[in-house]
């Protein structure tokens, strides 16, 4: 046996041993429910056919979906554990489109703190396999928006700031925006119902449907408020706030530490999702753990915490974290927790031979 | 193989226009078969094969290095392939085919006069409509790539081949990505630019292919008839 197959076997072992159940997906799948969760930057990546009646399909591109929607179309809402090992597919730019991932999906159980704890042991685990030492990269999605909660503002922009999360250029860009509001002076309004006339009257000269879409009130509303929160200024202060907290990046602890003391100046309270995260690290141990304020999955229905692991180079091995909203995402009609991560064993095995 | 392949337009405004921007720099090209032949000459340059493709044809195939150098819009290098831009060489704009291509929302959006507005409104649209935001567009590439770099990520592409503009009115689409020269048929249809919904100002190029191979004595006559269109060396 090579070196690289008596990896693969322990892979395997791991991968069994989690005491869940091993999953396997067919490996061509509908194609709507991923653009549905995920959008058109996701579906880019997605290897797409079509059948005879023009339904579009897609090679397996990642396992948590088609196990998470089985898990809900079962409806037992127990908990439940599942792994896999096996080929996905996905359009990438270098590397061929057939590679394989191994991974954990931990749903509905009690303590979504322990099945976390787990994630990172079956995550570590796996890159002892190949010899490789853990770094850690952490990201508080329960932090900031813990802090999105408390920090003064006008509510509208809240989801408006959470919504950019994770995306550091169009983050930069509304908090740029928000810091060069002018003070102009606040202009008389139009009346609801005579600005929903008038958008009334452009949609049906353009012959737009009022119902299928966007309506004249949801138009005239978001209007209103566009102008509202034109006046409504975000305080300097605050804006002040959000910079130095995405800023925060580096050794976990000092990280931290950084963080209580913004909080401690402008009267926060995270202790919660702080200690959260402090008593995982107690778990690591050795490992190598740094913490980013900015860092998130552009996908809302992360949760809780977030991480990746790398390699070299940066090379992402191992991601995932807690993902309480995704059930509900996909047709669970109450909240289910939800914790996971998914491996990219090629870039586990480069390692090694690099 | 020291010839030089070079593509030209095959029919319609574009290919008379490019006919004539060589004849004005003395080179003239004739297709001796006529309209239904696809194959020409370069008067004076024996080395220049010249073939008529449809203008998405030729982007294709400077991409992939089939042919040489060819005259197409800049938008469809863009659109053919996320790597395109880095597989040619723009050599020069023609000054002619000037287009834009834009994102356009119904005039009666009167709130949404920026992408920052429309990232607002894709965001929570699915909540409110229990389907995402949905774009009509022929340009798959270019949207996806800008709509990423803007933070947008919550719609979908709802590929249209031919009267993008009557996506909204028709409700198949919710607004479009389109390309205009003018604005006119997009204002005619009650759409209209957001104030920096332009994504890429397109036109009418000489284009060199990088992937195609370029030995030294074929990239030198390249060189030469390049300077002699003012064109930038490869």
């Amino acid at each position: 046996m090579t070196n690289a197959a008596m990896r693969r076997a322990q892979l395997e072992a791991l991968v069994e041993a989690q005491g869940g159940c091993r999953a396997t997906p067919p490996l061509l799948l509908p194609a709507d429910p991923y653009f549905d969760l995920a959008g058109e930057e996701f579906g880019r990546r997605l290897l797409l056919t079509a059948d005879l009646t023009g339904a579009e399909h897609c090679l397996r591109p990642e396992f948590t979906l088609p196990i998470v929607r089985d898990y809900i179309a079962d409806g037992t809402r127990q908990p439940a554990a599942f792994t896999y090992l096996g080929p996905i597919f996905r359009q990438r730019e270098t590397g061929p489109a057939e590679f394989d991932q191994a991974g954990i999906e931990l749903l509905a159980q009690t303590n979504g703190e322990v099945a976390l704890d787990q994630v990172f042991t079956f995550a570590r685990a796996a890159l002892s396999i190949y010899g490789l030492p853990t770094r850690i990269r952490l990201g508080g999605v329960g932090l900031f928006e813990a802090l999105l909660v408390q920090a003064d503002m006008p509510a509208a922009w809240r989801p408006r700031i959470r919504h950019r999360f994770g995306h550091t250029e169009a983050m930069e860009r509304l908090l740029a925006r928000l810091e060069a509001a002018p003070d102009a002076p606040r202009q008389e309004q139009p009346a609801r119902d005579v600005l929903i006339e008038d958008v009334t009257a452009r949609m049906v000269s353009s012959g737009l449907s009022l119902s299928e879409g966007r309506t004249p009130e949801e138009i005239a509303d978001r209007y209103l408020e566009q102008q509202a929160l034109d006046a409504a200024h975000v305080p300097a202060q605050t804006l002040k706030l959000l910079r130095d907290y995405l800023a925060i990046s580096g050794d976990v602890l000092s990280a931290l530490r950084q963080i209580e003391a913004l909080a401690e100046s402008h009267k926060l309270m995270l202790g919660a999702p702080i200690r959260a995260i402090r008593r995982h690290l107690d778990k690591l141990g050795e490992a190598q753990v740094s913490f980013d304020a900015g860092f998130s999955p552009r996908l809302d229905y992360y949760t809780g915490i977030v991480f990746e692991m790398t390699g070299r180079n940066g090379a992402v091995l191992a991601s995932g974290g807690q993902y309480d909203r995704l059930l509900e995402r996909l047709g669970a009609t109450a909240p289910i927790a939800a914790s996971g991560c998914a491996l990219w064993v090629d870039r586990l095995e480069a390692e090694v031979s690099a | 193989m020291t010839g030089i392949t070079l593509a030209v337009p095959s029919k319609g405004r574009l290919e008379e226009l490019t006919r004539e921007w060589f004849a004005a720099r003395g080179l003239t090209i004739s297709r001796p078969g006529g309209a239904r032949s696809y194959l020409g000459v370069m008067e004076g340059e024996p080395d220049v094969t010249v073939r008529f493709f449809p203008a998405s044809e030729i982007a294709r195939e400077l991409i992939r290095g089939n042919i040489d150098i060819g005259v197409t819009g800049r938008d469809l290098i863009h659109e053919t392939s996320e790597t395109g831009p880095d597989s040619v060489h723009f050599a020069r704009p023609l000054e002619f085919g000037h287009a834009d291509v834009v994102i356009a929302v119904p005039e009666a959006w009167i709130d949404v006069t920026h992408l920052h507005d429309l990232a607002d409104v894709a965001s929570d649209f699915r909540s409110r409509h229990k389907r995402w935001l949905r774009i009509a567009t022929k340009y798959i590439t270019i949207t996806r790539q800008h709509f990423a770099r803007a933070g947008i990520a919550e719609y979908r592409i709802v590929e249209s081949l031919g009267a993008t503009e009557a996506a909204p009115a028709s409700g198949v689409a919710d607004i479009v990505v389109d390309i205009t020269s003018t604005g006119s048929t997009l204002a005619a249809n009650g759409l209209r630019v957001l104030d920096d919904g332009v994504m890429l100002k397109s036109e009418a190029n000489l284009i060199v292919s990088r992937t195609a191979d370029w030995p030294g004595e074929k990239k030198k006559k390249l060189n030469s008839l390049l300077t002699q269109l003012a064109a930038e060396p490869l």
